[in-house]
This record gives C-alpha cells, sequence and structure tokens, in this order.
C-alpha cells in the first residue's frame, strides 16, 4: 500500500511529540557529477514543447515549460530506482528471521521480559501462509480523535494520516528499514537522472478510483498545482513541493518530477498526497479551499478514493468505517494486486485512555496504544490476558531538556554541561520512566546510519563536575546566601530559574527530579506545568527559560534542520553555530548514504559537546493487541506508519 | 408585561455583548493560537514565513483582538456564525451535530433528576430526624461526593466488561452500534442503551445536591407560621408539606431551574469523554485547546443566549408560582 509519511504519530494525550518525516534517498551508481541545469529551458530550439497541464491556473513556480519527453531521454542518463510491494518486502525478510516460539506458545506468554516480547513479536508478527487468513474479518482499530477532513491534502492528524494509509493513492512508500521505494501496487517502473534533477514514473494501467473513473499520470500533476496554489490553505503539504521546479505527465501513464536541485531529500519532496483530477478539476476554481462549497462539502462525507479502502460509513465523533474496494485489488475481471486481508477497518474513536484498554479487554477493539503506566500496572492480569497481549519495541521519539541559550543562565556551554551532569539520570530512568525507557545522548537514534559508529556515552549524574563547570563559569556562591549567583552587568544574579512543563505528571516528576537535583548544588528550579498550546506558544516566541520536551527524529536527518539551524522556526533553544549549519546544508546535498551520514554524526557530536538540550531518553512504542490479530511488525515509527504497516495485519481463519 | 419583556431583551442584548467580548478577548489573549497548534509541533512542517502570514491573515489572527471581535459580530448579524479552523465546518453545522446528542443525555438526566429529587426531598423533609432520612441523607451525600470519572469507570467494568454476555450488559461506550439502515426501533433501542451509563453519570451528583437543596429549603419553610397554622386548622402532614410548605420553596427551585437551562445544552467534558458521547462538552474543550475562536465563540453566544433565557424563564415563572410577584 502507499504510504504517506505522517507528521503524527501516536503519542500521549495531550503531548504530541511528532515524527518529522522525510525519506533520504541513496542513489545507487551516482558517482558522476554533472552541473545542474534548468528543464525550464529546452535543450534544442526544435524540440517540441510540451503544454503546461491543463487544469487550475499554476502558480509562478509551476509555470515553466516541460522539456519533451524525448529530449529528456537524450539528455538524461535514467538510473533504476527500486520498485517493490511492501508485503513482499516484509516475506523476504520474515522467511530469513528465526522463528522464536510457536503461536500457541506466544500467546500463553505474559510480556514480562525481552525475551517473552521478541518471542511475542516473532510467532504473532509473521504474514499468513497463503489462504490461512480470514479475508471476510474485520479490524477494530483505536483512534484518539475525529477526522477533520477526508481530503487527502488538508489532513494533519494521527487518525487522518492512518485513514489516508489506507484509502488514498500514492506512488512511493518505505519499509520497515525506512527504506524507500516505489509502491508495485502503483508503479511499473521509476527511474532518477544520474544528475538527480529529475524522476521518472511509469504508473501502471489497471488503477482505478474508487467510482471507475481510471487512476492516471494527470492526476498527479493536477494534485501538484493545487497544492502549490497560494489560495488552497495547505502549507505543511507544500513544504516539500516547493523545492520541485514542476510535474508533467506525458501521458496517462508517464510522470517525470522535475527538482530544482539534486537533493537527497527529494523522494520525500515528490511523495505527497493525490487528488482525483476529475473530480476536482470541476469545482476547485470555484471554492480553492477545498471545503466550503456543497460539492467540497458532500465530498468529505463521501470522498473518491485511490487506495485499498473507501470510507463506508462515517458516525462523527464515534467511528469510521472503512470497506475494502474490489476495484482496487481486480481491474477487468482480474485480479491485479494482492487485496487486503480485512474486509472492513472500522477505527473506533475514544479518546479517554481507561475507556479504550476496557474497549480492549472486553473484545471491542482489536489493538490500541498503552500508556507506559498501563503497560506496567494494568495490562499484567488474567483479565488482560485472556483476550489480549501485549508487545513493545524502540521508537524514535526521545526527549530532553531545552536551554534557551539567550538567557544569562544558559550562554556558557559549560552551565549547561553542568546541568546534565548535575541531573539524575539514572533515577529518572529507573523510578520515573519505570525502566521502560532507553537513555538518550543525542539527536539521532543510536544505530542509525545517521548516528554514527561511534556511540554517545550518555551522560551520568556527578554532581562535582557539575559544580566545577558551573564554578569555571563564575556561578559561584558569592554572598554566601546558599544560592550560585554571578554578576552581570554589575548585579549579582542569583542562579535561579523556571523550568516550563507540559501539565503530565510523568512530565512533572522528572522536572521535580531536576530540581531536587539541582537545589544540591546551588540553583534554584521553580518547575511550572503548562498547558499545552501556551507551551507551544512560550517555546515558538522562546520566552522561556528552560522547558521539558520532546521531538520524533524524522526518517531522514534533514527535518532536524529547522531544530538546530541558526534561526529557523523550531530552534527553541536559539542555538547557532556555522559548522552546524554549513553541515546541515552539505548533508543535504551529498547523495552518497555514508558520506553523508558522517556529516549528520558530526552534527551530532557537536550538538553533544554544546549539550543544548540535556537529552533523557528515547521512548517506546507499547501495544496491547487482541490474541485474534497477527501480523504486526515494528518499526522505528512503529507498527502501522510503513509499508505494509497496517497492511500486514490479519485474523487467521476460523478451524 | 410587554415592557417589561422589551426591556429585559434590550438588557439582554448589552449583557451579551460584554459577555461576548470579554470572552473574545479572553480568547485572544491566551496564549498560542490554531496554527500554534497545528504546526508548532513537527519539525517535518517547514511552513514559510510567507505562508504562515497568509494563514493568518485567512484566519483573521493578523488582526487585533478588537478588529477581529467587530467582525464576527458583524457576521453574527448577518446570520454567520463562521467556520472552524480546525475542524474545517460552519460553526452552526458543527453545533447542530452535537446537540441532539447532548440534548438526549442532558435532558434524560434533568427529568430523571427533577422527578426523583422532588419526591425524595419531600420524603426527607417529612422523615426529618428518622433513621431512614438519615440514611437517605447519608446516601444523597456519597454521591455527591463520589468523583464522577470514579463511578464511570465502575459502572463501565460493572456493566460492560463482568456483565458481558448477561442480560445485564450495556455498551462501553459511544452512541449507538448499529448501522445506520437499520430499522427505527432497533436503532431508537440500541442508543437508548448506550445513554445509560452515561446518564446515571450524569444524574446521581444533581440529584444528590437537588434533593439537599429542597430538604434545606423545605426545612426553612415547616418552621415558617403558616405552616403551624394549617397544621392547627387540621391539615395532614402531606397536604401541610406539599400544597403549604412546597409551594413557597418553589421560587429558589424555579431559580435553580431556570440556572440549568445552559447546562441542559452544555453537556459534560468528563463523561463524554469517558463514553465517547459526541455531545457538546468535549466539542467547548477541544475548541478552547485548539484555540479555535469561532468555535469558541459560537458557543459562548449559545450558552450566553440560553442563560439569559433561563433568567428571564425564571422571573416570569416567579408570577406564576408566587402570586405576590408580578412582572410588571
Amino acid at each position: 500500500m502507499p504510504l504517506f509519511l505522517p507528521r503524527h504519530p501516536h503519542g500521549p494525550a495531550g503531548w504530541r511529540c511528532l515524527l518529522a518525516a522525510g525519506v533520504a534517498v541513496a542513489v545507487v551508481g551516482c558517482g558522476r557529477s554533472e552541473k545542474p541545469r534548468l528543464v525550464a529551458e529546452p535543450e534544442s530550439p526544435a524540440a517540441p514543447v510540451m503544454p503546461p497541464e491543463p487544469g487550475p491556473a499554476a502558480p509562478a513556480e509551476a509555470t515553466f515549460l516541460p522539456p519533451s519527453l524525448a529530449d529528456l531521454d537524450r539528455d538524461a542518463k535514467w538510473i533504476d530506482r527500486p520498485v517493490k510491494q511492501g508485503l513482499a518486502v516484509l516475506r523476504e525478510q520474515q522467511a530469513k528471521e528465526p522463528v522464536l516460539a510457536s503461536v500457541a506458545e506466544a500467546l500463553a506468554l505474559r510480556n514480562d521480559s525481552p525475551e517473552a516480547n521478541a518471542k511475542i513479536l516473532s510467532a504473532l508478527g509473521r504474514l499468513p501462509e497463503p489462504g490461512a487468513a480470514d479475508s471476510s474479518a474485520r479490524l477494530d482499530r483505536h483512534v484518539t480523535g475525529d477526522l477533520s477532513s477526508t481530503n487527502p491534502i488538508l489532513i494533519s492528524s494521527s487518525a487522518e494520516f492512518d485513514i489516508l494509509g489506507l484509502t488514498g493513492f500514492g506512488l512511493f512508500s518505505f519499509d520497515r528499514a525506512l527504506e524507500p521505494f516505489a509502491s508495485a501496487e502503483t508503479v511499473v517502473s521509476w527511474q532518477t537522472s544520474a544528475d538527480g534533477l529529475y524522476d521518472r514514473i511509469v504508473m501502471r494501467d489497471d488503477l482505478v478510483w474508487s467510482d471507475g473513473t481510471p487512476i492516471t499520470a494527470h492526476d498527479i500533476a493536477f494534485t501538484y498545482r493545487v497544492i502549490m496554489d497560494p489560495r488552497v490553505p495547505v502549507p505543511a503539504v507544500r513544504s516539500g513541493t516547493d523545492q520541485l521546479k514542476g510535474v508533467h505527465a506525458y501521458d496517462d501513464h508517464t510522470l517525470v518530477f522535475f527538482h530544482k536541485e539534486p537533493l537527497a531529500t527529494n523522494i520525500w519532496n515528490i511523495n505527497f498526497p493525490v487528488l482525483p483530477r476529475h473530480i476536482y478539476a470541476s469545482t476547485w476554481e470555484e471554492d480553492p479551499t477545498l471545503k466550503d462549497s456543497p460539492e467540497h462539502v458532500a465530498l468529505e462525507e463521501k470522498p473518491v478514493c485511490g487506495g485499498p479502502y473507501e470510507i463506508l460509513a462515517r458516525k462523527r465523533g464515534q467511528e469510521i468505517v472503512l470497506r475494502r474496494r474490489d476495484n482496487w485489488s481486480t481491474f477487468q475481471g482480474k485480479v491485479v494486486r494482492e487485496p487486503p486481508y480485512f474486509r472492513d477497518v472500522r477505527f473506533r474513536i475514544i479518546e479517554d485512555p481507561n475507556t479504550a484498554l476496557l474497549a480492549l479487554k472486553s473484545g471491542e477493539i482489536d489493538e490500541m496504544i498503552l500508556q507506559p503506566e498501563q503497560w506496567t500496572t494494568q495490562t499484567v492480569d488474567d483479565g488482560f490476558y485472556e483476550l489480549n497481549t501485549k508487545a513493545t519495541a524502540p521508537e524514535w521519539v526521545s526527549f530532553h531538556f531545552a536551554w534557551n541559550i539567550d538567557e544569562p543562565f544558559f550562554a556558557d556551554r559549560r552551565v549547561r554541561r553542568a546541568m546534565s551532569y548535575a541531573f539524575d539520570h539514572d533515577r529518572m530512568l529507573e523510578k520515573i520512566c519505570l525502566g521502560l525507557y532507553q537513555p538518550c545522548a543525542g539527536n539521532f537514534p543510536p544505530g542509525s546510519w545517521m548516528a554514527g559508529t561511534k556511540p554517545l556515552v550518555p551522560y551520568k549524574q556527578d554532581l562535582d563536575k557539575a559544580e566545577t563547570l558551573l564554578d569555571e563559569a563564575g556561578w559561584s556562591d558569592h554572598d554566601n546566601d546558599g544560592i550560585r549567583d554571578k554578576e552581570i552587568d554589575g548585579q549579582l544574579v542569583p542562579f535561579e530559574f523556571t523550568m516550563l512543563v507540559n501539565q503530565q505528571p510523568f512530565r512533572i516528576a522528572i522536572c521535580t527530579l531536576l530540581k531536587e537535583n539541582l537545589e544540591q548544588i546551588g540553583v534554584i528550579v521553580n518547575v511550572r506545568p503548562v498547558e499545552v498550546t501556551a507551551l507551544q506558544e512560550m517555546m515558538q516566541k522562546r520566552t522561556f527559560q528552560a522547558c521539558l520536551s520532546g521531538w520524533g527524529s524524522g526518517t531522514d536527518p534533514d527535518t532536524s534542520e529547522n531544530i538546530w539551524k541558526t534561526g529557523e522556526m523550531r530552534n527553541y533553544s536559539g542555538y547557532s553555530n556555522p559548522e552546524v549549519d554549513r553541515l546541515f546544508a552539505e548533508g543535504r546535498r551529498e547523495l552518497d548514504r555514508s558520506r553523508r551520514g558522517e556529516k549528520y554524526a558530526r552534527i551530532q557530536e557537536i550538538l553533544y559537546d554544546d549539550q543544548p538540550y540535556t537529552w533523557l531518553f528515547w521512548r517506546n512504542s507499547f501495544y496491547g493487541f487482541s490474541k485474534s490479530l497477527r501480523g504486526y511488525v515494528f518499526s522505528p515509527r512503529g507498527p502501522f506508519h510503513y509499508s505494509p504497516g497496517s497492511g500486514s495485519l490479519w485474523k487467521p481463519r476460523a478451524e | 408585561m410587554a415592557t417589561y419583556l422589551l426591556r429585559r431583551l434590550l438588557l439582554g442584548c448589552v449583557t451579551l455583548v460584554a459577555i461576548t467580548v470579554v470572552v473574545y478577548g479572553l480568547a485572544r489573549s491566551m496564549p498560542g493560537n490554531p496554527l500554534t497548534a497545528q504546526l508548532g509541533e513537527d519539525p517535518s512542517r517547514k511552513v514559510s514565513a510567507a505562508d504562515y502570514e497568509r494563514m493568518q491573515r485567512a484566519y483573521g489572527l493578523d488582526r487585533s483582538w478588537p478588529e477581529g471581535y467587530l467582525q464576527w459580530a458583524g457576521n453574527l448579524l448577518r446570520g454567520d456564525l463562521g467556520r472552524s479552523i480546525t475542524r474545517k465546518q460552519p460553526v452552526t453545522t458543527l453545533i447542530g451535530e452535537r446537540l441532539g446528542p447532548t440534548l438526549l443525555v442532558s435532558g434524560t438526566a434533568f427529568l430523571l433528576i427533577w422527578m426523583l429529587a422532588i419526591p425524595l426531598g419531600l420524603y426527607a423533609s417529612a422523615r426529618a430526624g428518622t433513621v431512614d432520612e438519615r440514611g437517605v441523607s447519608l446516601v444523597l451525600y456519597a454521591l455527591y461526593s463520589f468523583p464522577t470519572f470514579v463511578a464511570a469507570l465502575l459502572l463501565q467494568i460493572v456493566f460492560s466488561v463482568w456483565s458481558k454476555g448477561t442480560a445485564w450488559e450495556l455498551p462501553l461506550f459511544g452512541m449507538t452500534s448499529l448501522p445506520p439502515d437499520a430499522p427505527l426501533a432497533a436503532r431508537i433501542v440500541d442508543v437508548a442503551r448506550h445513554m445509560i451509563l452515561p446518564v446515571v453519570c450524569q444524574t446521581y451528583v444533581s440529584l444528590a445536591y437537588d434533593t439537599r437543596f429542597i430538604r434545606a429549603t423545605m426545612a426553612e419553610a415547616v418552621r415558617q407560621d403558616y405552616i403551624r397554622t394549617a397544621r392547627a386548622k387540621g391539615a395532614g402532614p402531606w397536604r401541610v408539606l406539599v400544597r403549604h410548605a412546597f409551594r413557597n420553596t418553589l421560587i429558589p427551585l424555579v431559580t435553580l431551574l431556570g440556572l440549568s437551562l445552559p447546562a441542559l445544552v452544555g453537556g459534560s467534558i468528563i463523561i463524554e469523554q469517558i463514553f465517547t458521547w459526541p455531545g457538546m462538552g468535549r466539542l467547548f474543550f477541544e475548541s478552547i485547546r485548539e484555540r479555535d475562536y469561532p468555535t469558541i465563540m459560537g458557543l459562548t453566544l449559545m450558552f450566553s443566549v440560553l442563560t439569559l433565557l433561563g433568567q428571564l424563564l425564571a422571573d416570569l415563572l416567579y408570577s406564576a408560582v408566587d402570586p405576590r410577584v408580578s412582572v410588571e
């Protein structure tokens, strides 16, 4: 199934630590260096020039004149890129993995150790043998909120991305190792020019929308033009497509993406949701908001879908039911694609985590994200294991204390390092995190290609070292009142600052631990819980001294540039280091994976030395699953947000 | 009467303007805006400064709050409550969708509360000082102090988990389990079954409060001279209680009823959240969290109008329940 990169991973209610999305491309055989050229200028004056895409008025950037395909073929050296089917990739990977337990053994296990967890995932995460899956079954999934929109380019929430993953049409996806590929379900071939400036896609000719209209390359080109129109309120989707010079459909199945620059991140820029042109071409001009007109209101209720499922029924605030599309898997009477395992997928909206757990225990939903306290205390008894089991896996989501470097307290790197040395990391991990999380030392996940080969050593509490560093930075107790201070602009300023934190008790406990630790070395912390939107506002406006927050690491390290680059929107710490800025810029342009990885590893080392954050822990995914469910396989983005993701889930046929 | 009504309506309009100005000003002064919540968290969402400004303009966030208020009020005068920024629907549609489910639970709970509270309050007054009255009071106090979220969880465990497969089983959450094309009678029964637990939760706290309220006002009334007179004239104990004492407690009761009107459509955040009931409470809570100003203002307007109407209704009812009161 195609996959769009969801901005919102699952997470505890209230906090929305989000996975940055983006996929890096390792360009195979890209050894030739070619000067980028403007494709708007045809190579030959005699070459036929393709007319612009029919449809909405194009923005200035999209009015370029694409060269003819013959010219492109003549000038570009095309390199084949992977075209795969997500399920087939997973099947191949699983064939090489040892089976650690039988299904019966795994179902009888209690997940109380890493060994048990590994056995459960090994036995119950496998794909079905032919004919073993119940193709008439229904999957009851849990979501915490309703949809704001069913329009693929207007969506933003986690639930919307979950549903778009099943109903939306797309050309690209990535596997559980987060390696990108074109989806064999929609694409015949994918080629990239050796200079990295074009991507050519040949689409399959057996694709239809849910209303039976063929899906063509013109739909993708049309959608690009809609997204790029400033009247359409989709700035977040535009953040990738604005790096494109244009998208042109040469015929119903041949499509070329024209890039402005040969970037390693270009794969992310060409992976966007697709609208049915035959529907929106006639409604779009009158209502560029895509939501106001009666036609668009009606489409919200019953959208025309291009994915393997379509929306069957929707009860606002309660549930959304999807039905498998027969015309997805069959074309002109022939089976052309592997049909999804479930006939229906029902998303049940339950906001309250306790109610959701009761729903799981009583068999009303088949899966849910467990809160850490639910994992440790509420899912350990017979009542839970009667119908369910659970599994966990590392996730690329980390938490940290962010220090505002513009504040006089944290401008000095020695002070920030002192904060990291003063904090009792072990106590946090054992007592507050209940031993569920791994320590975090830097911004890239350990073991990932961008984290480098030299693992960073997580900070440990060392109060002596912290005191020495504070003394060196001039923060000593000059007036003998028990609080460290420093003369700034002729005034003795006591070291007392406010730590902002979201209102969740777990996070407040971590900040309170820091407060206790720092009190021992003469630093006063005022822990101030704040509502999540207010906290975001204070971070964005940088009207804070320190705060506890978290980030999801993107599949591509480039997505974290706007956290660390000087002056960027999400550089809440106000961090500035010309070398880091340069390395990010170079990393985006470096197409060789290993050389690229070295640049990001260097960034991580610099950040580790500078400690603009005190990194705390990597958070795991915790899931409860019905014992009737099989096929859950975790990626660093959880069990659903990759390919096949939720498409690998199945239920066994009744004996 | 007409003059009185006109005066009250004019006063109501002034009050409405004051309420909406204050609420709009406060909402716009809260840290953050709808874009903070939508875009602020995801590092992959690299929204350009130009796009950000464009969105601010599109949502009217580039204007000061007095200007924003004037625009909102102008649209209101044209019958347009605006469009939800986060839900991308007209506010009137949103309110319309949530009103029915909210009234189903609140209305049923409201009827139950008063149908039970009045007899219970009278019974407690009649049996004042006896063991059974103490027992009733004890139970009511216990109910009053019992947190709704705990009661909801317990009821869910007992009736939805432990009773699963029995005749006592009740739906755990949601408003309906049947598809929209199911027979009408079956759907009515289905919704009624889903309503039971939320209605019980919404009823018991108010029942305890209102029963104690009636009991307290009755205790005051039965000490009055006219009650002694009625008893001296040979009226029976129930007649004294209902005809003489209770009628004289109706004014505070009518006040309470009037003030209950906005609560009828306000819904309950906690109950709706726990039972996934698509009501107004959740909508209001979410719209505040998301800084969805049009929805906040639409709901505020509705609650304010209903509060003012409730008070007007109560004032009109005073004259009905007490001949000494005139609305002139």
